[in-house]
C-alpha cells in the first residue's frame, strides 16, 4: 500500500481529491475525540456533493486506515451492516447492553464485530452455510432450512449480499476459528466467475483488506453450484447464461493467481471453453423460478453430500 | 444398415483433465491436447505415450496438424500459439497473440494450420480470420486479415484439404469460407441459429459438415467451381443427437461422417443415406473426434479415437458392415 501524496503525480488536478481527503479525515477525527463511531454511509452523505459516490468513501478510509496501519475500526468508522445471518443457535452479546438473538424464520442484521461483546453458540450447531445471495438466502430462511428435518441438526444461514463487507467476513472468520473442526463451513455461489472470486474473499480474504489479518476462513469449503456438474443435475445446456466480456476478464484475472485451487481453475476453464456460466436458480428453473425443493434437496447432496463428507474425514483434501 | 463399432483400448495415462483435441495423422500417430495444459503423442497400437510438451498453466483449446502429420500447431486458452516440429522434435515457433499489436485485434482462439504447414489461419473475439507465417523465423508474423462483416465470437478455423479455402464458424451460427490465394469471402451459409462449436472438411473438400449447439449437424455442399458458381449450401441436417453436437471428422473414404456430442455419445451418419448407422456410449462428453487416416480395410468401415471429459483417450474399430 502507497503512501498518499499530494499533488497528484498526474495531469488532473488534485484539488478536489485533496479536499475528499481532508474531509474524511476531519470526520475520523471528530469521531475519535467525541469517542462517537460514525459510519462510513454518514460521512458519505454528510457531503454527496464533494465525494460523488459511496465508494470513494470507502476507498479513502480504507486507505487512511492501511496507510497509518490500524484496523478500520481504530478510526471509529464502522461499515454500515450488510450481512444477515439466520438461525437460532447464534446469538451475539453486543457491547452497551444489548443481544442479537438469531432466528430460524428471517434474516437479522449482522453488527459490526467492534459492536460485539461475544458470542454464543449452541453446542448442537451442526453446520454453517455461506450463501452469495440474499434472494437464496431468503428463500431458504422462509423455509426454515436452518431447522429443516433432512439435515443432521441445527445449522446457521449466512448471507453477504454478494462481495461480503467486513462485518460479515469477521462472522464468518470467527466462526471459522472457534467452532468445532467437525462442523463444516460451507458457500454456495454462482456458478461464474464473479461467484468464484467471491468465495476467494471469504475463503482468503481480498487484496485491498490484506493489511487487516483476521478476515479470512480457510476452513471455507465450496459446496457448489460446480458448473462441471450442472449436467449430471439435469440442467440442460441451453438454459445456461452466455458469459460476458465481465466474465472473461474476472475469469482470467482468477486464473491468473497463484493461490487459485486447481479445482477451482478446472472449473472457470469450463466455463470459458463453453462460454457459458449458470446461476445458483438454476437449480430450480424447471419449476415455478424460485429456489426451493430443488435446491434443498440439492444442498445436502452437493459436493458429494456434504454432511457424509465431513461424517466420513471428506476426501477432497485442503485444495477447496 | 447399421455398424457396430468396437472399443479397442484406451490411452495407458489420463490427462488429469478433459482433452479437447485429438487427431490421428497420417504418420500414425495420436495427438491429445487437454484443458490440463498439456500435448501429449501417442502410439495407436500400444495406448502409450511417445512424447508429451510440458503442461502449460491454462488449457489447450485448439489442435491442428498439417497434412503430413509432420506438424502440431496449438493455441492455449490465452492464445499462447505453439507449432511442435516433430521431425526436429522441437518447438519451432511461438506467437503471444494476446499481446496487442498495432493492429490490435483480440487472442486468438482457434488455430488451423496450412495443410502445407506454410501458414496458419486465426480466429477469436474479433470473428475474423487472421493469417499468419508457420515458418519460425517470422511465427506468428500477420499476413492478412479475412473480414466476416461480423464481430460475432469465431469459434473454430480450419483449412481445406486441399489448401485452397479457409472457413470459419461463429458463436451465432454463421460458417464462412473465404479463398485463400484471392483473399475474399466467398459464402455465407446461416443453415443454424445457435453456435456452430466445431466443422469437418470432406477429404475431397467438396463437403463441409457442421457440428451445432443446436443438437444439430448439417452437411453443406461447398464445391468451388472455377465458373465461381458455388455449390448449393446445406443440403441435409443430421438428427438425432440429444445435447450439443461438439466436433466431427469426416472419414479418408469420403462415405461417413463421426460426431461427438455432450448428450455423452458418439454417431456415425452414412453421408450417402443422411442417418446414423452406429451410435457409441461413451461415459461424459465428448469434445474431440478423429478417424484413422489410412483408408480402411475391405470389409471394415474404419478406426477412429475420441477424446472427452475424463481425460481417456479411446481408440475404436469397425466391427465389420452387416446388411
Amino acid at each position: 500500500m502507497a503512501y498518499k501524496t499530494f499533488p497528484h503525480k498526474s495531469r488532473h488536478a488534485s484539488a478536489k481529491p485533496l479536499a475528499q481527503f481532508l474531509r474524511v479525515v476531519d470526520h475520523i477525527h471528530e469521531a475519535l475525540s467525541s469517542e462517537t463511531p460514525t459510519t462510513k454511509r454518514d460521512i458519505y452523505y454528510k457531503d454527496v456533493a464533494l465525494f460523488g459516490s459511496q465508494s470513494v468513501v470507502d476507498r479513502l478510509i480504507d486507505d487512511i486506515a492501511a496507510t497509518m496501519d490500524v484496523p478500520r475500526a481504530d478510526l471509529f468508522v464502522r461499515a454500515s451492516a450488510k450481512g444477515l445471518f439466520c438461525g437460532s443457535s447464534l446469538v451475539m452479546h453486543l457491547h452497551g447492553g444489548d443481544t442479537v438473538r438469531g432466528s430460524d424464520s428471517e434474516g437479522l442484521l449482522i453488527p459490526p464485530s467492534e459492536d460485539i461483546r461475544r458470542f454464543e453458540v449452541d453446542e448442537r450447531l451442526s453446520w454453517v452455510l455461506v450463501v452469495e445471495k440474499e434472494a437464496v438466502f431468503q428463500t431458504l430462511c422462509h423455509l426454515q432450512f436452518s431447522r429443516h428435518p433432512a439435515l443432521p441438526g441445527p445449522g446457521l444461514l449466512i448471507t453477504g449480499k454478494g462481495y461480503p463487507d467486513v462485518a460479515t467476513r469477521q462472522l464468518v472468520a470467527s466462526l471459522g476459528q472457534n467452532l468445532d473442526s467437525r462442523i463444516p463451513i460451507l458457500a454456495v455461489v454462482d456458478a461464474d466467475p464473479f461467484g468464484i472470486d467471491i468465495l476467494s474473499v471469504y475463503k482468503y480474504g481480498s487484496n485491498n483488506m490484506s493489511h487487516q489479518g483476521d478476515l479470512d476462513t480457510p476452513r471455507l469449503r465450496w459446496a457448489g453450484v460446480m458448473f462441471s456438474e450442472l449436467a449430471s443435475l439435469g440442467i440442460e445446456k441451453d438454459t445456461l447464461i452466455p458469459i460476458t466480456k465481465h466474465d472473461e476478464k474476472k475469469a482470467f484475472s482468477m486464473l491468473k493467481r497463484a493461490h487459485t485451487p486447481k479445482k477451482w481453475r478446472k472449473e472457470i476453464q469450463l466455463m470459458i471453453y463453453t462460454r457459458r456460466k449458470a446461476e445458483i436458480e438454476v437449480l430450480s428453473a424447471s419449476q415455478d423460478g424460485h429456489a426451493n425443493v430443488q435446491t434443498m434437496t440439492y444442498l445436502p447432496t452437493s459436493a458429494g453430500g456434504i454432511f457424509s463428507v465431513y461424517k466420513g474425514g471428506g476426501s477432497e483434501g485442503t485444495d477447496g | 444398415m447399421s455398424l457396430a463399432f468396437l472399443h479397442v483400448t484406451d490411452g495407458a495415462e489420463p490427462h488429469a483433465d478433459s482433452i479437447w483435441s485429438v487427431a490421428w495423422t497420417p504418420q500414425d500417430q495420436v495427438f491429445t491436447a487437454s484443458a490440463d495444459g498439456s500435448l501429449k503423442q501417442w502410439n495407436p497400437t500400444s495406448g502409450q505415450v511417445s512424447h508429451s510438451q510440458p503442461p502449460h498453466s491454462l488449457g489447450i483449446v485448439s489442435m491442428s496438424t498439417d497434412s503430413n502429420g509432420k506438424k502440431v500447431l496449438w493455441n492455449t486458452l490465452e492464445g499462447l500459439t505453439s507449432l511442435w516440429d516433430l521431425d526436429s522434435g522441437e518447438v519451432a515457433g511461438k506467437w503471444e497473440s494476446y499481446v496487442r499489436g498495432s493492429e490490435g485485434g483480440e487472442p486468438a482462439w482457434s488455430v488451423s494450420l496450412h495443410p502445407s504447414g506454410s501458414t496458419f489461419a486465426a480466429t477469436g473475439g474479433s470473428g475474423n480470420i487472421t493469417i499468419h507465417s508457420a515458418e519460425s523465423s517470422s511465427f506468428g508474423e500477420r499476413k492478412a486479415t479475412l473480414p466476416s462483416g461480423r464481430t460475432k465470437f469465431g469459434l473454430c478455423t480450419k483449412y481445406s484439404p486441399d489448401g485452397t479455402r479457409v472457413a470459419m464458424s461463429s458463436e451465432t451460427g454463421q460458417i464462412y469460407i473465404f479463398d485463400v490465394a484471392a483473399e475474399k469471402l466467398i459464402s455465407t451459409y446461416t443453415s443454424h441459429a445457435m453456435a456452430v462449436r466445431s466443422f469437418a472438411w470432406s477429404p475431397d473438400s467438396q463437403l463441409l459438415v457442421s457440428a451445432s449447439e443446436d443438437k444439430r449437424l448439417i452437411m453443406h455442399d461447398v464445391r468451388h467451381s472455377p465458373s465461381g458458381k458455388p455449390g448449393s449450401g446445406a443440403v441435409a441436417t443430421l438428427s438425432g443427437h440429444t445435447s450439443w453436437v461438439l466436433c466431427a471428422d469426416v472419414s479418408p473414404d469420403g462415405r461417413f461422417v463421426l460426431s461427438g456430442s455432450a448428450d455423452k455419445t458418439m454417431r456415425i451418419w452414412d453421408l450417402s443415406t443422411r442417418t446414423s448407422v452406429s451410435t457409441v456410449q461413451d461415459t461424459g462428453e465428448v469434445w474431440s473426434v478423429s478417424w484413422r487416416p489410412k483408408p480402411a480395410q475391405h470389409g471394415s468401415s474404419g478406426e477412429f479415437v475420441s477424446g472427452g471429459e475424463d481425460g481417456v483417450v479411446r481408440w475404436w474399430r469397425s466391427a465389420g458392415a452387416s446388411g
